[in-house]
């Protein structure tokens, strides 16, 4: 799925240079679940800037599927996002103004469903979470786990090859963190996704295959979980 | 439509902004549409005071230019040689003796003029023009229509049998006009009220139409007789005249007219295949400048005067207005409008920084840049919708308040105009004094102006969009996200 070599990613701060990611190699295989450990400020979002299409390298390859990320153009990372990619955010980042459904049905905008299949998928993606009685409430409506779930629901709408979540439980408490935790998993193992995701919580990422962690930018990959 | 949804509910959420946005929209317009329909209702004053002082339909007039004065022997054009008594056309003569009797003489036979009355029908003191020369004027190129007319004033003096009172006097104005139907001149834009109008057969007639208001001052009606230097006329028609025009009282045929008048310069003399006033339209507006320079080649001894020239003549609140309307309404609109759309802007733009997290998301999302874009725009133009019609509805409210307080308008243009002949005859003289002629101010809200305010506020509210499409286009997805929180 996914093959990093030698990937730097560097920012521009004030006069001076903040290095975010140091030489990272990494391969991820289809299915697998990775979860990549490290303190804030270590360049954990960063890495996942990358493997989603949202920020380009400073120096490296970030190869998806054999495609370089960094050399394709704007609107061709735009459409492989579109199609490929799932993103769970740390703080959900639901549409406020749209319901659950609609949130769900955003995914699907840019891949010109029909609306008949947009209602389709969308009652089947809240289903898969536990949600379709709350496809009409506001994400204000909605606790932090539910809206999660929705958040979780919108990546999986599009039956992407990939999902990247980016400290999905951060914001929740310990039993919610469970209930999605589980979540995730059990769609990992149903729909054979490939899962990458970031956590500072050593127990969420014990769970996963395999464990990374990053350090000051530099990625160390521990030895395989016993989660298979 | 998810597009319809997500903008209807965005606008929901920011309602105060969007309200507000759409307010200063709706003040700018609707002061745009305030001003235009202020600036029409003046246009339609002027014109109506055009159309007061130089009739409706016409271009351009044609005038015999004032005969020159008569001097003395010592050259002073202030003492004028004594001249005979003027005739009336049937050859009397009306001599007032040092005593302060008067006789009515014809042929040197005088008679007393106690119980009598003396009529007179004359032009003003102007230049005759040949009858021909309507014609000609009519055939030249570009000329649409042309129409003489012989405007003349019946003064009779009745001289009681009891030589102890007063004699009474009685004017009225005249035209003698052509009778078959022209769209220019006097009668163009008439209407019947009672009876009917001149035809072919009536040229030698002795038939007259009357003003209405005339006719109702007189007790007139159709079938009355009006007696016109001691001719007796039937009423064939009651006309009712455009507003704040300074109509004749009495229309007569051309050629009675031409045979009853006598000529004021030669003090007796005929006005036969004469008229005094020709007016002219032109064939358009565009060609009324050469129109008038082509009569004025051929007429060298005539005055030729066309609306436009006119219209740089007229003084008085009208004209005032219109320097109003044109500049300080002209520059507060531009000036409350470019407010407007910078707040449209800046309210917009403030309101794409806000939502950065959102479109970032919408980005990560896979949503194109352009869909984001066009739903940005799409609330702009929403907001440009609502500011448009609140706009329309505050001018016509502005306009309303114009109406209702604007006090009415006046209008001064010198009196050697056409239209205010008939004033300077019933004066009695040649004096170049100026006439004022009220009309009031009705604002109009037209078609054009109503489109006029929704382009400005789409223009407003896509001005706001393109620079909150502009932040879009810059915001950088990674960026934008890490703003959440």
């Amino acid at each position: 799925m996914y093959k990093l070599t030698g990937v730097t990613k560097e920012y521009q701060k004030g006069r001076g240079v903040v290095g975010a990611l140091q030489g990272v190699d990494l391969t991820v295989a289809d299915g697998e679940w990775l979860a990549v450990q490290g303190r804030t400020g270590h360049g954990k979002s960063t890495l996942l800037n990358l493997l989603g299409g949202l920020d380009r390298a400073t120096g490296g390859t970030v190869e998806l599927d054999g495609a370089n990320l960094g050399a394709l153009r704007e609107s061709e990372l735009t459409r492989l996002r579109a199609q490929s990619i799932g993103f769970i955010f740390q703080t959900f980042n639901l549409i406020p103004t749209l319901s659950a459904a609609e949130n769900v049905e955003a995914a699907l905008i840019p891949l010109r469903v029909s609306r008949a299949g947009q209602k389709a998928r969308t009652t089947c993606a809240l289903e898969s979470v536990g949600l379709a009685d709350r496809a009409a409430h506001l994400p204000a409506e909605l606790s932090g786990g539910q809206q999660q779930r929705v958040a979780i629901a919108r990546a999986l709408v599009k039956e992407p090859k990939v999902l990247l979540a980016d400290e999905p439980t951060g914001n929740l408490d310990e039993d919610t963190r469970d209930d999605v935790i589980g979540l995730l998993e059990h769609l990992w193992r149903d729909r054979r996704l490939t899962l990458i995701l970031v956590t500072h919580d050593a127990s969420i990422a014990r769970r996963a295959q395999r464990t990374g962690v990053l350090t000051d930018g530099h990625l160390t990959i521990r030895q395989e979980s016993p989660n298979r | 439509m998810f597009f319809i949804v997500y903008l209807r509910r965005e606008l929901r959420r920011r309602r105060r902004q969007a309200v507000f946005i759409a307010l200063g929209l709706a003040l700018g317009v609707g002061l745009a549409v305030t001003v235009a329909a202020a600036s029409a209702g003046v246009s339609k004053a002027q014109s109506g005071v055009l159309s007061a002082l130089y009739g409706v339909g016409t271009d351009i007039t044609v005038t015999g230019n004032a005969p020159p004065p008569h001097y003395s022997s010592a050259g002073s054009a202030q003492t004028a040689k004594a001249a005979p008594p003027p005739k009336n056309g049937n050859g009397e003569t009306l001599q007032i003796s040092p005593g302060g009797g008067a006789q009515i003489c014809d042929n040197g036979h005088c008679v007393n003029a106690a119980g009598r009355t003396y009529d007179r029908l004359v032009p003003p003191y102007l230049e005759p023009i040949s009858a021909s020369t309507v014609a000609d004027v009519a055939r030249l190129h570009d000329v649409a229509a042309a129409a003489g007319v012989l405007t003349l004033v019946d003064s009779a003096i009745t001289y009681p049998a009891n030589s102890a009172a007063s004699p009474q006097l009685a004017t009225f104005t005249v035209d003698g006009v052509g009778t078959g139907h022209t769209p220019v001149g006097p009668l163009a834009a008439v209407t019947v009220s009672s009876g009917r109008f001149f035809t072919a057969a009536d040229s030698h007639a002795d038939v007259a139409v009357v003003d209405s208001g005339y006719a109702a001052s007189n007790n007139l009606k159709t079938g009355s007789t009006i007696t016109i230097k001691q001719v007796r006329f039937t009423v064939i028609g009651i006309v009712n005249q455009p507003q704040n025009t300074s109509p004749p009282d009495v229309y007569i045929p051309l050629a009675r007219a031409q045979t009853l008048a006598t000529a004021t310069k030669n003090l007796g003399g005929s006005v036969a295949n004469t008229v005094n006033l020709i007016y002219v339209a032109a064939a358009s507006a565009a060609d009324i400048p050469v129109v008038q320079h082509e009569i004025s080649r051929r007429l060298p001894g005539d005055i030729v005067t066309a609306a436009g020239s006119l219209a740089s003549q007229v003084t008085g609140s009208v004209a005032s207005a219109a320097r109003l309307t044109s500049d300080l309404g002209k520059w507060a609109s531009v000036l409350v409008l470019i407010a407007a759309f910078a707040v449209a802007s800046l309210l917009t733009m403030a309101a794409v920084a806000r939502r950065a997290a959102e479109f970032g998301t919408l980005k990560a999302l896979g949503w194109p840049i352009r869909r984001i874009i066009a739903q940005v725009l799409g609330e702009s133009l929403a907001t440009g919708v609502a500011g448009a019609a609140a706009g329309i509805g505050l001018g016509f409210a502005g306009a309303a308040i114009i109406a209702a307080v604007a006090p009415t308008l006046s209008a001064t243009a010198p009196s050697s105009t056409i239209g205010s002949m008939q004033q300077v005859i019933q004066a009695g003289g040649t004096a170049l004094g100026n006439r004022t002629v009220v009309v009031p101010l009705s604002p109009s809200i037209t078609i054009g102006v109503i489109v006029l305010a929704v382009i400005l506020a789409m223009a407003g509210s896509l001005l706001a969009g393109a620079l909150g499409s502009w932040r879009i286009a810059r915001l950088h997805p990674a960026g934008a996200l890490t703003l959440v929180g």
